[in-house]
């Protein structure tokens, strides 16, 4: 098969299988385990076949160029480091899903359960196979994330909320720092091409960001592996089902860190600075790990701390300056996992079959499970790193290690070795506390269950893995051997030195230290037996330093309190100063610039004043200067003056022969006005401030500053226009739509043509901005809550209500259906003329004024004319129809689908078509591919300004069905804005 | 109004007769808006410039494109109706709210609320 389609299909395989499991009913267990056990097993299969190009040190290698002239690429690169990691995931998934299948219930929602792992599997099968160094982060980042899907399963617990959360939180920061890290990193090197980064190790080093990346990507490694400090979240994460502990969190998404570290190592490795932050970090994770292991009471808990301690020694082997030690770090990552998983799941069975996993309450299961109690003996013993097991053979390599590290500094040198035994003293505490605790002693009793051997396919994976624990370590060279050297070989190239894997090396030093360590493990359990057994609270020394609870401290601080601080010092929720500092910097920004680069006299003279339009333009600037005026306490009256802004504005368009803009301004106008009528009702009535008045100076001098904030941002706006309009721009843009608006377009309409063809992309963005403006409104009105003065009826409506009761208790809304008999017959009458009106607009928009956006806005008029005189609930009874969010959506696919459709014929995206048909009605009508974009935007408009309005006029109906019917007698006074709304 | 050099003399007459009654029938619904006594009164005079007005207006307008097309013109048919449709349904939407509202002042200017339902609504039901 070539390289392209095995990489692609071990990468894409499982995350389309998490699809289709995902998609399965909510009880299919077994399907969806058959079908991730199948899925594990083709990958596994697909590793395999590799094998043949990888062991001859071959690579496999696929690149689907995505942005080339960026250096972005998809890189899918498979060594003999990658190889054997995506075996140890696929093949370890596959055990783990058989595994799965017996240990979740059935009640539980397993196809999600699947859907998740499968999606993880594929994530971390990305990460390793990455060849691109920016994939790389990004598949790191999905790993983290699905980690948090798969802790958060049992949702309904706290722990697991709360344990997935601080995980995402910590390995995700952990992510964007190794993000940066690798931006850093493929600054330095110019590619992001790891076999390039590979190849540049001297430039890397020598370079003076070298730190600076070293840093962020180690940040990014040690949060992933769980490292001190960062190493808390693990415990946390053990919320989640066995099945997930087993498979990642100790078998593969913690192994990340390690990965990337071993990855990375011939590239950034020997320096003082690796050595330091990576060995050290190492060090103490492996020490504090391991002693805060031995006194755990939660058998999970411990295997977690276990876990933490075994990675801190696999980081440290990475930070030694030695080949020999990176080989004991690959062949240890390996051991453990299969150590590590295997006690996990043997955890999970106890945890299954007893109901309990504290260590404290389960003894004697020696009796009733004696299948298990040999599996986990030999596991646990692997991982005390007893002769003829894998832990052993890699503890031995540590040992030498240890002893011939060339460390920085002398004093690291002499404690490394001590530190060495203590730590595996310390394993073969946990080790034995583990299966003493749990196995040996009296015979179990007041177990939640009656505990007995679990389902035999159960106990089938712990079997194959604890296999390949023995098998590891009896023969190790001929059973492990070559893919160890592979893997070494890919990372080191051909400055792998010579090693041995034997279990016998002679009698020599590190084997002595294995025997004191052994000793030492035995002597301090037996010494702690009884305390232990009696249960701890927390490790002594250092019960008090709780990293979660200065992690949970952090977190409050941090977007708690410090966003609360930077609200309160830069925030406000007051309106006015937020316009007033908008339209200071607008002015600063625009007055600035024209300052600093000058701005001379224009170039054209400007036309005679035509007195009919000086006039009509002195009854504009009227009323607006009275909107301004009577703003503040007379809303209504002010809104009624912009209209008639809106207006002079329209017949300016007009007068200066710009139809399509007058016809657009017109339309808007009024749904603007009616959407402002609309608010009016639910604004806070004015402040009563008569016992603590602010000084009147106070006031005057603040109406006298906003007068002048206002006064100079429409002088800056009028001069800009001045400006603008007294020059002839440099290249006339105008000239060249015009005289291809029909050629091209097929339009003479040329706005129109503009808006749905030259600049239809442009149109195309609009629209979607419309639309999520219309959705956000929506959003936020949904949950809208009037100020309490505002939220009664409002008089008239009481009234009206009164009335309906008191005559023969009528239904609710005749009194003010008999009132509005006439205006509603009339309405009703024009609402068909109105959509006349809208289709003739917008069929003839490509040649003469009008369009989708005008005609969209005419239909919205004379629906919301049905809403305004026939009320709420009359108008959507009738209209059916009325599903603003779905004719938004309709209205997008259209346009957008009229673009992609130009794909079909080969065409670049947008590109329009035109002709002309004859209907039988209608005449020769213009059928442009634009007409199908421009319906687009019409239904997109009808849409999105209903959705608008409806989202106001639904507060009135909330409103009345919010407040009870008989209210005490009313305190408003009448106001005119209700009177004239008050069918609506 | 560059074409209107080609308008014949008899249809420039009758097309600046019909603006210019248009035009006073409008200013004269503007005067009485501003100069009757009440509400309700200076509701009735604008309506002379909605009906009438607007009418002359769009039979000059009919007859000054008809006779420049040469074909019938009839776009202000439909202005036409809409006008008459709208304008009362504008004026009967203020002159109800400014009912209502004079009604629940007390005012003694307006007739008081009819004291029993109309028997048809009982029947309807």
């Amino acid at each position: 098969m070539p390289d392209g389609i095995v990489l692609a299909c071990l990468v894409g395989l499982p995350f389309v299988a998490a699809i289709v499991a995902g998609l399965l009913p909510t009880r299919a267990r077994d399907t969806a385990s058959m079908l991730a056990g199948a899925v594990a097993l083709v990958c596994l299969g697909l590793v395999w076949s590799a094998y043949g190009t990888v062991s001859g040190g071959g690579v496999l290698r696929a690149e689907l160029p995505w942005m080339p002239q960026l250096g972005l690429s998809i890189v899918l690169r498979m060594d003999g480091f990658a190889w054997l990691f995506a075996g140890l995931i696929t093949g370890i998934g596959a055990l783990v899903v058989l595994y799965a299948r017996y240990y979740m219930s059935a009640e539980d929602p397993v196809p999600r359960f699947f859907s998740f792992l499968l999606a993880f599997m594929g994530a971390m099968t990305g990460l390793v196979l990455s060849g691109h160094l920016v994939q790389l982060a990004l598949f790191w980042e999905l790993t983290s994330f699905l980690s948090f899907l798969l802790i958060g399963y049992w949702h309904h617990t706290a722990a697991a909320r709360d344990g997935a959360r601080m995980a995402l939180t910590i390995t995700a920061t952990g992510g964007l720092s190794l993000f940066a890290g690798v931006l850093v990193l493929g600054h330095i090197v110019g590619s992001y091409d790891l076999d390039v980064v590979l190849a540049a190790g001297d430039t890397i080093r020598d370079h003076p960001l070298y730190i600076v990346a070293l840093i962020l990507i180690v940040l990014g490694a040690l949060t992933k592996s769980a490292q001190f400090p960062f190493h808390f979240w693990l415990p946390h994460a053990m919320a989640a089902p066995t099945p997930v502990s087993a498979y990642l969190h100790s078998a593969t998404l913690v192994k990340a860190g390690v990965f990337l570290l071993a990855r990375l190592w011939p590239v950034m490795a020997g320096t003082d600075a690796w050595a330091w932050t990576v060995g050290l970090a190492g060090l103490i994770t492996m020490l504090i790990g391991a002693y805060i292991a031995i006194f755990q009471n939660d058998l999970k808990g411990l295997l977690a701390y276990s876990t933490i301690s075994h990675l801190g020694l696999i980081t440290l082997l990475l930070g030694l300056k030695s080949e020999l030690a990176l080989i004991a770090a690959i062949f240890h990552t390996m051991n453990h996992a299969a150590f590590k998983c295997s006690l996990f799941m043997a955890a999970g069975i106890i945890d299954h079959e007893t109901g309990t996993r504290d260590i404290r309450r389960l003894s004697g299961l020696n009796g009733p499970m004696p299948f298990t109690a040999r599996l986990a003996l030999v596991a646990a013993a692997a991982m005390a790193g007893v002769p003829l097991l894998n832990g052993f053979i890699s503890k031995e390599m540590f040992f030498a290690e240890a002893l011939s590290a060339t460390a920085p500094v002398h004093p690291l040198l002499n404690v490394l070795p001590l530190a060495a035994m203590l730590a595996s003293a310390f394993s073969v505490v946990y080790s034995l506390r583990f299966i003493h605790g749990v196995f040996f002693g009296s015979p179990p009793t007041d177990l939640p269950r009656t505990p007995h051997e679990p389902a035999t396919w159960m106990r089938f994976p712990v079997e194959i893995l604890v296999l390949t624990c023995i098998m590891v370590g009896v023969l190790p060279a001929a059973t492990v051997g070559p893919y160890l050297d592979i893997a070494a070989r890919a990372v080191l190239g051909d400055a792998t030195p010579y090693y041995s894997l034997a279990v016998w090396h002679g009698v020599n030093l590190p084997l002595l230290m294995s025997v004191v360590a052994m000793a030492a493990g035995v002597t301090i359990y037996l010494i702690l037996q009884r305390r232990l057994r009696e249960g701890m609270d927390g490790p002594p020394l250092i019960r008090h330093l709780d990293a979660q609870r200065l992690f949970e401290r952090a977190m409050v601080t941090l977007s708690w309190r410090l966003a609360r601080t930077l609200e309160r010092i830069a925030g406000t929720r007051r309106l006015q100063p937020q316009l007033r500092l908008i339209l200071i910097a607008a002015i600063v920004a625009g007055a600035g610039a024209a300052f600093v680069r000058g701005v001379g006299p224009g170039n054209l003279v400007p036309a005679p004043i035509d007195p009919v339009l000086a006039l009509l333009w002195v009854v504009g600037a009227a009323c607006a200067l009275g909107a301004a005026w009577q703003a503040k306490f007379h809303r209504l009256a002010a809104t009624i003056l912009l209209g008639g802004v809106g207006l002079v504005v329209c017949v300016t368009f007009v007068w200066f022969s710009a139809p399509d803009l007058a016809l657009t301004q017109l339309t808007v106008e009024i749904v603007t006005t009616v959407l402002l009528l609309l608010g009016l009702r639910w604004l806070p009535k004015r402040m009563q401030s008569s016992s603590a008045r602010e000084p009147e100076v106070l006031g005057r001098t603040r109406r006298l500053r906003d007068l002048a904030i206002a006064t100079a941002a429409g002088g800056c706006m009028a001069m800009l226009a001045y400006v603008v309009m007294t020059r002839t721009p440099p290249e006339l843009l105008a000239q060249h739509f015009l005289a291809r608006a029909y050629l091209e377009g097929g339009g003479t309409n040329v706005v129109n043509v503009i808006l749905v063809d030259f600049r239809g992309f442009d149109t195309l963005g609009e629209i979607f901005v419309v639309g999520v403006v219309a959705l956000t409104t929506f959003a936020l009105l949904r949950r809208f809550r009037p100020a309490a003065d505002s939220v009664e009826l409002p008089e008239q409506q009481r009234d009206q209500l009164e009335a309906d009761e008191a005559r023969h208790a009528r239904d609710d809304g005749r009194h003010v259906a008999d009132w509005l008999l006439v205006p509603f017959t009339l309405t009703r009458l024009l609402f068909p003329v109105m959509l006349v009106a809208a289709a003739f607009l917008l069929l003839r928009g490509h040649d003469l004024p009008g369009g989708g956006f005008s005609a969209g806005m005419v239909v919205a008029i004379a629906i919301i004319l049905q809403y305004i005189v026939g009320g709420t609930e009359w108008t959507e009874d009738r209209l059916s129809l009325l599903r603003p969010p779905a004719w938004i959506g309709t209205g997008l696919l259209l346009a957008a689908g009229t673009g992609v459709a130009a794909w079909a014929f080969g065409l670049p995206f947008m590109t329009s078509y035109f002709s002309y048909a004859d209907l039988p009605v209608l005449g020769k009508v213009p059928m442009a591919s634009a007409l199908i974009f421009d319906i687009g935007v019409f239904v997109l408009v009808v849409g999105a300004t209903l959705l608008m309005l409806i989202a106001l006029a639904h507060q009135s109906v909330r409103g009345r069905r919010s407040t009870p019917r008989t209210l005490p007698q009313a305190k408003a006074s009448p106001r005119v804005a209700d009177a004239v709304g008050g069918g609506g | 109004m560059t074409h209107a050099v080609e308008l014949p003399l008899w249809a420039a007459i009758v097309v600046a007769c019909l603006l210019l009654l248009g035009a006073f029938l409008t200013l004269v619904g503007s005067i009485g808006l501003l100069r009757l006594r009440d509400f309700y009164a200076r509701v009735h005079a604008p309506t002379l410039a909605t009906t009438l007005g607007i009418g002359c207006v769009l039979l000059a307008s009919m007859l000054f494109f008809t006779v420049l097309q040469t074909r019938p013109v009839l776009h202000e048919v439909l202005i036409t109706a809409f006008m008459v449709l709208t304008t009362p349904v504008t004026l009967m939407l203020l002159t109800r709210a400014s009912l209502y509202r004079d009604r629940r002042e007390g005012s003694p200017d307006v007739p008081p609320i009819p004291a029993r339902p109309l028997p048809k609504d009982g029947a309807e039901r």
